[in-house]
């Protein structure tokens, strides 16, 4: 069996297991952290949980299936509004402080150096990169397509819990809050410039 | 004397003989056998701008619904460009296929990169159950539905998972990226290739419909899996593409769409475009062993 899974450093660790004979060697070699690294991500995890803890007692819960996209559409603005009101005046940095921003950009750098740098680098160039202004905690717009985020490059970060993803805008590393379409919090200059 | 097996192939044969007649009354033109018991459906991708095309698109999927029967259909991705207000999923799915949805075709949409995930998983028409990704199994075929603009850890392991443990004599995956492709506009996600590919070939997946690419193509078998693009359901791009090796056919003229019957160990296809005319058909014969055995490593 084969597991996708985040070490207590927060890095990904491939390992090679066995089952019923078929042994697979992973193509990621296990990223290797320090203890201020470790230090540093579980900063990042405390702040992510304060977060969906803050969203749940301001907003609620998300809405259920329906026919009706009416439905859905209008309990997601209603929660988007309550969090853009009891956060306003949020800024950059809140969830991603200097010495947080700073690990992401070197585990994206560690990523694009790596054995599928290129990969990542041809994967960002024809996933129709978005280009627009951002603004922390205002909504995604909704007719601008969502970048794909190269999947190499996901697993060199730290796993988000559901209802949170990253995602590339311009230059920036994006923390989304999915169940309202709110940029959280971004990592400004998370891409080299050279990508773009 | 009529036994129980003889009446089965008696009614089989009618079956055949009354899909012909609505076809040639419908003024289509079916390549698929219509075997009786077999697993029908369409496939479209990149279908959702409201525009001319996909309601012409949408109208002639309706004249080959009469004839082929199919009673579900898989969608690639980019299902509703733009806004995902109430009225753009009138516009741009509501309507164009309000026929088939009347006549009780299920639509299971996988999320592209102009999709709005959060209103699409929720909407029931689209059958996501509140996923990003799922499975569904119908007759001898397994579908996942997957997420390829977001395939992190947990979405991986999800994969897995579920192709392992699935016993299904055909496993089909679709989503919006294609691993292989050689349009200009986008080309091939070298990187979800990089991470998917493996787990496809070590499980035993037979085939992988994507879109994304505006225009279709099928690519020559990769690791012994068969992989069709089909991203021009509403959105077309002309002269599309540069033939390379990857390359088994490819069509950018006009909009298109598929049909693809399973029965047995076969499964064949059909590319019609918008104007009726076939582009492209054919059949695949299921791979007997799942590509285990062929690999050690990655």
């Amino acid at each position: 069996m084969r597991l996708y899974k985040r070490n207590s450093r927060s890095l990904i660790q491939l390992s090679v297991l066995l089952l019923g004979g078929y042994g697979l060697i992973l193509a990621q070699k296990p990223p290797t952290a320090g203890t201020a690294d470790a230090a540093i991500v579980a900063q990042f995890e405390a702040k992510v949980k304060q977060y969906l803890d803050f969203r749940q007692s301001t907003a609620g819960k998300p809405p259920k299936p329906s026919d009706k996209p009416a439905d859905i559409v209008s309990r997601q603005r209603e929660m988007a509004n309550q969090i853009r009101v009891a956060r306003a005046g949020a800024k950059q940095g809140e969830v991603f402080p200097s010495e947080i921003a700073q690990y992401f950009r070197k585990q994206i750098a560690a990523s694009l150096s790596g054995p599928h740098g290129d990969q990542i680098r041809s994967s960002l160039r024809h996933a129709e990169p978005v280009k627009m202004e951002l603004q922390i905690n205002q909504s995604y717009p909704a007719n601008q397509p969502l970048q794909s985020t190269p999947p190499t490059l996901l697993l060199n970060l730290p796993e988000l819990p559901d209802g949170l993803e990253y995602r590339l805008m311009n230059r920036e590393l994006v923390l989304r809050d999915t169940e309202v379409n709110l940029v959280v919090d971004c990592v400004p200059n998370a891409l080299p410039e050279s990508i773009q | 004397m009529l036994t129980g097996r003889n009446i089965g192939v008696v009614l089989a044969s009618l079956a055949t003989m009354v899909s012909t007649l609505q076809a040639q009354a419908n003024r289509v033109e079916v390549k698929l056998p219509l075997r009786q018991g077999s697993v029908r459906f369409a496939v479209i991708g990149d279908s959702g701008t409201g525009d001319k095309d996909q309601y012409e698109v949408a109208k002639e999927m309706e004249g080959y619904r009469a004839a082929v029967k199919y009673d579900f259909v898989i969608m690639l991705g980019d299902n509703i460009y733009g806004g995902h207000g109430p009225e753009d999923f009138t516009r741009k799915f509501e309507l164009p296929y309000k026929p088939l949805l009347d006549a009780g075709v299920k639509f299971y949409a996988s999320l592209g990169n102009h999709d709005d995930p959060n209103i699409e998983r929720l909407y029931k028409p689209f059958n996501m159950n509140g996923e990003r990704y799922y499975t569904f199994k119908k007759g001898d075929a397994q579908f996942f539905a997957l997420d390829s603009n977001y395939m992190d850890a947990k979405q991986l392991t999800w994969v897995e998972q579920n192709l392992r443990s699935s016993n299904a004599r055909w496993k089909i995956c679709f989503f919006h990226h294609p691993l292989y492709n050689d349009g200009k506009s986008h080309g091939p996600d070298l990187d979800l290739r990089n991470q998917l590919s493996p787990l496809l070939k070590l499980y035993g997946v037979n085939s992988v419909f994507s879109g994304h690419e505006h225009a279709y193509e099928r690519i020559k078998p990769q690791d012994g899996i068969y992989y069709f693009i089909q991203g021009d359901s509403g959105k077309l791009v002309h002269h599309d593409f540069r033939r390379r090796d990857v390359m088994e056919t490819s069509f950018d003229k006009v909009c298109t769409f598929m049909l693809v019957e399973v029965n047995g160990d076969e499964l064949f296809y059909q590319t019609v475009s918008r104007s009726g005319e076939t582009v492209d058909s054919g059949k695949i014969t299921r791979q007997r062993e799942p590509a285990r055995a062929a690999v050690g490593g990655r």
